[in-house]
């Protein structure tokens, strides 16, 4: 608790002091990176409990992933279910422990924090998760919920000032502050994402993990959080690190984006080249199987329909982690695994055949 | 004594939904689930229904196949026809053929729609034992021409196994393949994608629609991604607090839509390939309780352009000539619609080609 106020002065001097870990990871204006992960693995045992050996299989979830954050943009990070996008967000909260790479958040490293360092690092850098319905406590009020964060942290200490701070956040989040003494039952979805965005914001901090926030609500529902989560943006210079499935959220919302599959990267770009120029070919799948409302569109435009399911992650591919559904795989794809190269400035893709739509030609016409 | 092996009488369609009233009796008051659902379905037709989460679309779908408790739900009024018979007038007997045979459903989740004690062949063959009275070998044999068809690798070894030995796409095959299995004529697929990821759902999507291709079923194909809907639709219904607000063929409800809420749903969703990013414009506030729905048209409280007339006189059903209708008051109002709908692709190339010639092709769309 003493060195809670001291914690904002201490990052920023270790920014200053360490920027060993962080040479060569400048953005054009020459600022140092917020959060700079670096060659981030996560895998967990496949048995666990008592029968647990230490030659039981492992699922590798994220497997040496690398990426950079700047103060106030949004990052995208896409891929389908069960690719390690969210796994990674947790890592970088340490809501999990990585079990490889660094993870520096204000130029320290999240990866071996202490728990004492943990808490003042999160006060920095909140959640925001996708389930409105389960990450609020049924049996605390919403007024309650937004101000434990400014108890944990021993800001506000004085009630009154407090909740009237909470009713300030309730309105910019456009909810009634009359409601701060009902319970989350009495919200429907949106609103009760509203409260879970207005506890992130209650500290004011520098980076927020939004897992899937849009994803349980309806479409009309959905664009108003959008449009709450990029006004707030622009009023506090927040970062964002944005997990979603949907790519065309992440593509509204993001500066730039990247794509996971298995557990690697695959590309990462802004999102303008990302959205029209991929090169790799997972991107390119991606992107193709995504449904347009615009028949006329729908019906002229070429797909590429990828064959069966992703491998499981216990025993993923050799090589490249997706030549086993990859169109245009080659021999060395299954031996060799690609390294995130820069192929145009600030755009990087793991492909031994990157190129802008090297599918091109086998792409079937529906 | 197969119903679908008839004609469909002169005058009639395929499916004929007729002024459909389902409403739930409960403690808090009744739940006007469906509030007035037509619409008609011929073979080798694919119907979106769109709307968001207890709009009525899958109440209207599961009405049909007679799947709602009575009580508490009870129907209020209206007439399904299937080939010109009334639903409503059969006998349970006849339902449990029709259903599955001649009108089958694919659900949602395939997480839990399949029974997990009983081997995915087990289930395949349900219905053919059923309906068609194979013999245990026989529905064997079907069911893995019925898994090879919708592309599963090695069907003579995973007719044996179990539903958790399959992923999630899998199952949703697999589902298909289960409503496919006695050729129905209408195959109603609930949110059939929404559990999976895109380049499963494109994989879904593309088997529907070659089985129609081949066997020439209707579908009706209920969703809330206006994405699927320009996919696979030919004509679209638009549902909102029970009752549909537009309806027309997938052209004139992306390109000529007419009502409010459709637009707000068009510019709900972030635009693909942009070269700037705009704001998005949302509906504001939250669909109406189906209990206490407004006074007057139900989407009032959240139109933009909601005037008293909409806040207390229920909007009749305005019908073009195409069969095109909308429930708004001002939906005939060409200026009203012109100056108030979203833009859309056509528009945008109609106006550029507009403004690179003018002599031009501006009669073409």
């Amino acid at each position: 608790m003493a060195d809670e106020k001291n914690a904002p002065t201490k990052a920023d001097d270790a920014a200053a002091s360490v920027p060993s870990d962080l040479e060569g990871h400048v953005d054009a204006q020459g600022r140092y990176p917020l959060l700079s992960v670096q060659h981030l693995s996560k895998e967990f045992p496949v048995d666990s409990g008592v029968f647990a050996s230490k030659m039981s299989k492992r699922v590798s979830a994220v497997d040496d992933i690398s990426f950079d954050i700047f103060p106030g943009e949004t990052f995208g990070l896409v891929g389908e279910s069960g690719c390690g996008k969210s796994t990674t967000g947790r890592c970088i909260m340490r809501l999990t422990n990585p079990t490889g790479g660094k993870v520096f958040f204000n130029g320290e490293n999240v990866a071996d924090m202490k728990k004492k360092d943990l808490k003042s690092m999160r006060h920095d850098m909140q959640f925001i998760f996708q389930d409105p319905y389960a990450s609020l406590n049924p049996r605390m009020t919403i007024g309650e919920i937004i101000s434990e964060p400014l108890i944990i942290h021993g800001e506000m200490t004085d009630k009154k000032e407090r909740l009237d701070f909470v009713r300030e956040l309730l309105d910019e989040v456009g909810l009634n502050p009359e409601h701060i003494n009902r319970y989350p039952h009495e919200f429907s979805g949106g609103q009760r994402q509203r409260v879970g965005i207005a506890r992130a914001f209650a500290l004011r901090p520098k980076l927020i993990i939004c897992d899937e926030p849009v994803s349980a609500l309806d479409v009309s529902i959905q664009a108003q959080v959008l449009n709450l989560l990029s006004g707030l943006q622009e009023q506090y210079g927040t970062a964002y690190l944005f997990i979603a499935h949907d790519l065309s959220v992440v593509q509204h919302i993001s500066n730039r984006v990247a794509v996971m599959y298995l557990g690697n990267l695959m590309e990462l770009s802004d999102w303008k080249t990302l959205y029209a120029q991929p090169y790799h070919p997972y991107t390119q799948s991606l992107l193709s199987a995504v449904p347009v409302p615009d028949p006329d569109v729908q019906r002229s435009r070429k797909r590429i329909i990828l064959a069966g399911d992703p491998p499981s992650p216990i025993d993923p591919p050799t090589g490249c982690r997706f030549h086993t559904r990859c169109p245009i795989a080659k021999e060395i794809c299954s031996k060799e695994r690609p390294e995130l190269k820069e192929v145009a400035p600030g755009h990087f893709c793991a492909c031994h055949f990157a190129a802008p739509f090297p599918i091109k030609e086998s792409s079937i016409n529906l | 004594m197969d119903l679908k092996n008839q004609p469909v009488p002169e005058g009639s369609h395929l499916l004929e939904v007729d002024d459909l009233k389902m409403y739930f009796h409960t403690q808090d008051g009744v739940v006007k689930a469906v509030d007035g659902v037509s619409y008609n379905l011929d073979r080798g037709e694919t119907l979106g229904v769109v709307g968001e989460s207890g709009s009525g679309k899958s109440v209207t779908a599961m009405t049909i196949m007679g799947l709602i408790d009575m009580p508490p739900g009870k129907i209020e009024g209206g007439d399904v026809r299937y080939r010109g018979l009334s639903l409503f007038e059969m006998t349970e007997k006849q339902m449990q053929d029709i259903r599955g045979n001649d009108i089958a459903m694919v659900f949602q989740d395939p997480m839990t729609s399949l029974n997990p004690v009983y081997t995915i062949g087990r289930q395949l063959g349900e219905g053919l034992r059923l309906h068609r009275g194979y013999s245990k070998e026989q529905a064997t044999k079907r069911a893995i021409e019925l898994l090879d068809m919708v592309g599963i690798p090695n069907p003579e070894q995973r007719v044996k196994d179990y539903p958790h030995q399959f992923s999630g796409g899998m199952r949703q095959r697999v589902m298909i393949a289960m409503a496919l299995a006695c050729d129905p004529d209408i195959l109603i697929a609930d949110e059939p994608t929404t559990a999976l990821d895109v380049t499963i759902q494109a994989q879904i999507i593309e088997l529907m629609q070659e089985m129609q291709e081949k066997n020439g079923n209707a579908i009706i194909m209920i969703t809330h991604d206006l994405g699927v809907v320009a996919d696979v639709a030919d004509k679209i219904m638009v549902m909102y607090a029970g009752r549909p607000v537009e309806f027309g063929t997938a052209d004139e409800i992306f390109y000529n839509p007419v009502h409010p809420y459709t637009w707000g749903l068009v510019r709900s969703i972030p635009e693909a390939l942009v070269d700037e990013k705009k704001p998005l414009t949302p509906i504001k506030g939250n669909p109406p309780s189906l209990v206490n729905v407004p006074k007057g048209c139900s989407f009032s409280p959240r139109c933009p352009y909601a005037t008293d007339r909409c806040r207390n006189e229920r909007p009749d059903t305005y019908t073009t000539e195409t069969g095109h209708y909308s429930r708004c008051h001002y939906s005939m109002d060409p200026e009203f619609v012109a100056k108030n709908a979203p833009t859309n692709s056509r528009r945008r190339a109609e106006e550029n080609g507009a403004a690179d010639a003018v002599a031009g092709k501006g009669g073409e769309a």
